[in-house]
């Protein structure tokens, strides 16, 4: 087309040479002729680079509207009958070219496709495709349960050691679990068969539930009332193990649905080399804790767009530290739940300043909220005595977005204390 | 006097009549469709003994009988997703955005030519009516090639769904009956839209004078009515892909046809597109007189199209104005729908398009405030303002420069170590919203000010107590700059959160100063002295591109809002309910977009420079005497004095 166009053009010079006779005028005609050759030779270069880098990602895209806008208004220099419609083209055209290289200039974000649509048909999976939806959940992939580190939708690791030998500070580790569900059974402060007589913070996971009967059963109830009994030494610290720090595993913020656990408990049993209780089993002994109303829907019932975070940054403070479980381990005022004693209270309006100055001190932070921020990505960077070290996981720089981390940075850096919380 | 009165009062009752006969048969009918369409269900549900299937909306949360099937599943394929070797997505976002510029040109431009058609009406002075007159007749007439480019793109615009996008398509006008009647009503609306068009356009002459000019008058008023309905109906589409409502989880009609117009965002939406219609309007006709102005070969020619690139630049800033407020409540009920939906836009993967509209925003109001201080150049008095205005281009150039600032962006957690937290080591310590909010808030009540100078350029208030009021003006000014900067300041030292609430003083503070100022100049200046004419014409050839820039950025900022509102759906075409399963169900890069953007503004003021063209073609000559009066009686539009 190009060609054509450039055809035409030559055709007229040509022409022009040909018919005019006065020399003024034909210098004239052939002048803008040529005029018109380099605009439409500009024009077609601007139109094919604008082909090419279409999908480009070397952002050249608004060089073309450069270009035109050159072309048109040297064209407008010269053809003055229609000087102010290619002026104002030429405005135009640098206005888009601006803007579009305004637009190419700044970072490039995409957003990815959506997550697969799947219908997961839990009651015709084989055990073993039950246990790796498990290992999916507990650890957030496949092959996944020895990575430091790893972590799925039942945010279980954030507590829980799996492997033998594996530290278990916060919470029991879980090597062995089906074996030992029965001894758990005969422990006479679980009180089996007579919640009544429990001395734990709740006696059943609802009224008339009753107790565990086996070893299936003890783990659903585990799940759903993890209050109903504790391991020794493993409770809310200043209740004598009465209360436990670990949340509700079917209620929000991780409401996993019964399926989910169902695949979460066959991943426990097959491990360890034992059979795991049907699907229906276990799902029953799951309906044996949680009524109908508290049963969350399946995931895959829910709106797609599911992220791998444990907060994306859209909810209030409070849920964020729900989500992340930071209330199990620390005491946070204005945080309701939040007064675990794993890890050091939060007040570092107050704290944080000291901390920098403290000798010991050996990371990059300058300001009290660089310091929070440090501290959440790279807990190891100052660990605030007498608390151990590598407590804490170190996977919250990846597991919460930027906007939860700001959320949260934000809150801690106006607690103070000895003054009033801040406002949710 | 009484004759004219009674006439008036006639002709009203007259055009509320009319309007009544023209919307009964749409009130009778939306009842009766919605009890239409559960009859059949009804029926069915006899038939097949207990076996009615009730729904819960997904919005209103009210339960309905299902009448329409479940929004379909679709698959990547050529029976969901037919193709080009092309990306059908940027096919139908070009078809799409056509339709929308020329829809939105067509359905402004009737409002201007009623404003200034009544200003011609009811103005004394003879001449001065007469230009107005002209000019409502100008308008339309732009408007009515451009009028028919609309039908056809709106009929391409069609076919590409139907040929692109068929399954989503039928769900939502056809076979799932969510949307068939609002489709059907909407044509026969469309229909008599033009009708009344053509007879507004057609019967102008003929109805030049007396009780038959009040008539005419009306049949404005209609027209407008049947277009702004028309757009609610068209918004209603986008409203329930955004924040679908009449429906259940999957989909199925429930049989109530209000729910489904009436989602969560209809109305913020409505009110967001008429305001952003007339501004765009006012652009696309302020370029369009800004062409002829530059084209123009006499003086006279030049008079005229000053002045009507004036009024049209005035009547689109008149409604930029407010659009940033109607902005806020749009998105105040997003954040009310899905708060995800929110953060998606100003704190997710669509931020960065925000930090390009602060640009543009910026970029619309030097525009406008470098018109104003080159109009001032042809009123002879207006002198004495002039010297100020480099004070003004230092304050709008500080003020731009915090509101584009950013503080915060959405970044990556490996982006975010490299940066060493989420704030820039230096730009972080600027930018807060508080901050940002105190830039634009000096950049609005600036470009008051600027249109206060303008006001009463070539005049001096002849009222007693004028040197209070310019003290007390200037003292208004004065602690109107201090209480907004003292407050962008002031939110350094206070928590996020608190400093939140500190948005509100500074936009009452800038109001304040627009509506006050506005009424105390106006009271001053009635019965002023004239210091000189305005001498239409004597404009420079800047002012005019500065017009052609404000336009120009009308368009672009209206697509780049386009996308973004779009775009915010993300994997859906109906959120929640119907998902995009076609190989481009992901959101393109900022720089893709900005590209597009450029090409359909470029497409569309290429084409619309082609209608501009084609009406020249036709032109007659403008009526000698309607412009006999330019040298000796200055006219008075009707935002500037």
């Amino acid at each position: 087309m190009g060609w054509m166009a450039l055809a035409i053009l030559a055709g007229l010079l040509v022409y022009f040479q040909m018919s005019i006779s006065e020399p003024a005028a034909k210098k004239r005609a052939v002048f803008k002729t040529f005029i018109g050759i380099v605009a439409t030779l500009l024009l077609f270069m601007a139109i094919a680079n604008y082909k090419n880098n279409f999908y480009g990602e070397n952002r050249l895209l608004p060089v073309s509207l450069v270009i035109i806008t050159v072309s048109t208004f040297v064209m407008a220099l010269y053809f003055t009958n229609l000087s102010a419609l290619l002026k104002i083209g030429g405005l135009m055209f640098f206005v888009a070219a601006f803007l579009s290289g305004y637009g190419n200039w700044l970072p490039q974000v995409e957003g990815g496709f959506p997550p697969v649509e799947e219908k997961k048909t839990w009651d015709s999976m084989t055990p073993q495709q039950l246990a790796d939806e498990g290992e999916k959940i507990i650890f957030g992939g496949v092959g996944k349960n020895k990575e430091q580190g790893a972590i799925g939708k039942g945010q279980c690791p954030l507590c829980h050691a799996f492997h033998a030998g594996m530290l278990g500070e916060r919470a029991p580790n879980l090597a062995g679990l089906p074996g030992r569900g029965k001894e758990r059974l005969e422990d006479p402060k679980y009180s089996k068969g007579n919640p009544s007589k429990r001395e734990y913070e709740a006696k059943e996971a609802f009224p008339g539930s009753g107790t565990a009967e086996n070893a299936q059963e003890y783990i659903a109830e585990s799940h759903a009332c993890p209050s109903c009994y504790v391991v020794a030494g493993y409770g809310v610290k200043g209740t004598n193990d009465k209360q436990s720090p670990m949340p509700s595993i079917h209620k929000p913020p991780i409401s996993l649905s019964l399926p989910e656990l169902a695949a979460v408990d066959t991943w426990m049993y097959l491990r360890e080399g034992i059979d795991a209780p049907s699907f229906e089993e276990i799902v029953k002994s799951y309906e044996k804790f949680i009524p109908e109303a508290d049963r969350p829907k399946q995931a895959d019932e829910k709106p797609a767009g599911a992220t791998s975070l444990l907060a994306d940054g859209s909810e209030p403070i409070d849920q964020i530290f729900a989500k992340g479980q930071c209330i199990s381990c620390h005491t946070i005022p204005g945080i309701p739940g939040a007064v675990g004693t794993i890890g050091p209270k939060l007040e570092e309006g107050t704290t944080a300043p000291q901390r920098i100055k403290d000798p010991a001190y050996k990371g990059t932070a300058k300001s009290p909220t660089e310091y929070i921020m440090e501290s959440i990505v790279d807990p190891s960077a100052y660990v605030v005595k007498p608390f151990p070290d590598n407590t804490m996981p170190k996977i919250f720089g990846q597991k919460l977005s930027a906007g939860a981390l700001k959320k949260i940075v934000d809150y801690l850096s106006q607690v103070k204390t000895g003054a009033p919380p801040p406002k949710i | 006097m009484g004759l004219l009165a009674g006439k008036r009062v006639f002709s009203i009752m007259a055009l509320c009549m009319m309007v009544g006969l023209l919307l009964l048969p749409i009130v009778v009918a939306l009842p009766s469709l919605a009890i239409g369409e559960e009859a059949p269900a009804g029926d069915a549900a006899k038939k097949d003994g207990d076996k009615v299937e009730k729904g819960r909306d997904v919005y209103y949360k009210t339960e309905g009988i299902v009448v329409g099937a479940p929004a379909p599943k679709t698959v990547d394929g050529p029976r969901d997703y037919p193709r080009y070797n092309f990306e059908s997505r940027v096919l139908l976002w070009f078809a799409n955005q056509q339709h929308l510029y020329y829809g939105s040109f067509v359905l402004a431009v009737p409002i201007f030519c009623m404003i200034i058609e009544f200003m011609g009406v009811v103005t004394k002075d003879k001449a001065l009516a007469k230009r107005y007159d002209q000019l409502a007749y100008d308008f339309i007439k732009i408007s009515l090639t451009a009028y028919s480019l609309t039908a056809i793109l709106g009929g391409i615009l069609i076919f590409t769904f139907l040929t692109l996008y068929p399954a989503f398509f039928s769900y939502l006008s056809g076979i799932f009956r969510i949307f068939r009647p609002v489709m059907h009503i909407y044509a026969l609306m469309f229909v008599a839209e033009s009708g009344t068009l053509y007879i507004y356009y057609y019967g102008w002459d003929k109805m030049r004078e007396g009780f038959l000019k009040w008539i005419h008058l009306s049949m404005s008023v209609i027209l407008n009515i049947i277009g702004t309905l028309l757009m609610f109906l068209a918004n209603s589409w986008i409203g329930f892909m955004m924040s679908p409502a009449g429906v259940d989880e999957q989909g199925r009609y429930l049989g109530n046809i209000w729910h489904v117009i009436h989602t969560a965002l209809w109305n913020p939406l409505n009110l967001h597109r008429i305001l952003g219609n007339m501004a765009f309007g006012g652009g696309v006709v302020a370029a369009y007189a800004a062409y002829k102005f530059l084209a123009s070969k006499t003086d006279e020619d030049r008079a005229h199209y000053d002045w009507m690139g004036y009024i049209a630049m005035a009547l689109g800033v008149a409604f930029l104005i407010p659009l940033p407020f109607a902005g806020y409540w749009l998105m105040r009920e997003v954040y009310a729908y899905r708060q995800q939906m929110g953060i998606t836009l100003m704190g997710g993967l669509l931020a960065w398009l925000f930090i390009i509209q602060a640009t543009m925003i910026g970029i619309l109001f030097l525009s406008t405030n470098y018109y104003l201080w080159q109009a001032m150049g042809r009123m002879r008095g207006a002198e004495k303002y002039q010297r100020y205005i480099k004070y003004l281009v230092f304050i709008l150039a500080c003020g731009y420069m915090v509101f584009i600032t950013p503080h915060t962006m959405v970044m990556t957690p490996a982006e975010l170590k490299a940066m060493g937290g989420q704030q820039h080591p230096v730009l972080g310590n600027y930018g807060v919203m508080s901050a940002k909010n105190g830039g634009i808030n000096v950049i609005i009540t600036t470009t008051v000010l600027s249109f206060v100078w303008y006001m009463r350029g070539n005049k001096v208030s002849t009222v007693s107590w004028a040197k209070f009021g310019n003290i007390f003006m200037g003292i208004f000014f004065a602690c109107a700059y201090f209480n907004i900067i003292f407050l962008a300041v002031y939110g350094y030292y206070i928590p996020a959160n608190v400093r939140v609430g500190l948005s509100v003083p500074q936009v009452a503070t800038t109001l304040s100063c627009l509506f006050f100022m506005f009424a105390l100049n106006s009271v001053m200046m009635k019965g002023a002295k004239q210091m000189g004419p305005i001498e239409w014409g004597k404009i420079s050839a800047r002012s005019q591109y500065a017009l052609i820039m404000l336009a120009t950025a009308f368009t672009w900022m209206m697509g780049l809002m386009g996308y973004i509102r779009s775009s915010v759906r993300l994997f859906w075409h109906v959120n929640e309910i119907m998902r995009d399963n076609s190989p481009w169900a992901y959101t393109h890069t900022v720089g893709f977009a900005a590209n597009m953007i450029s090409f359909n503004v470029l497409f569309f003021w290429i084409t619309i420079l082609f209608v501009f063209w084609l009406g020249s073609l036709g032109a007659k000559k403008v009526p000698v005497e309607s412009k006999a009066g330019i040298p000796g009686s200055i006219p008075q539009p009707v935002a500037s004095h």
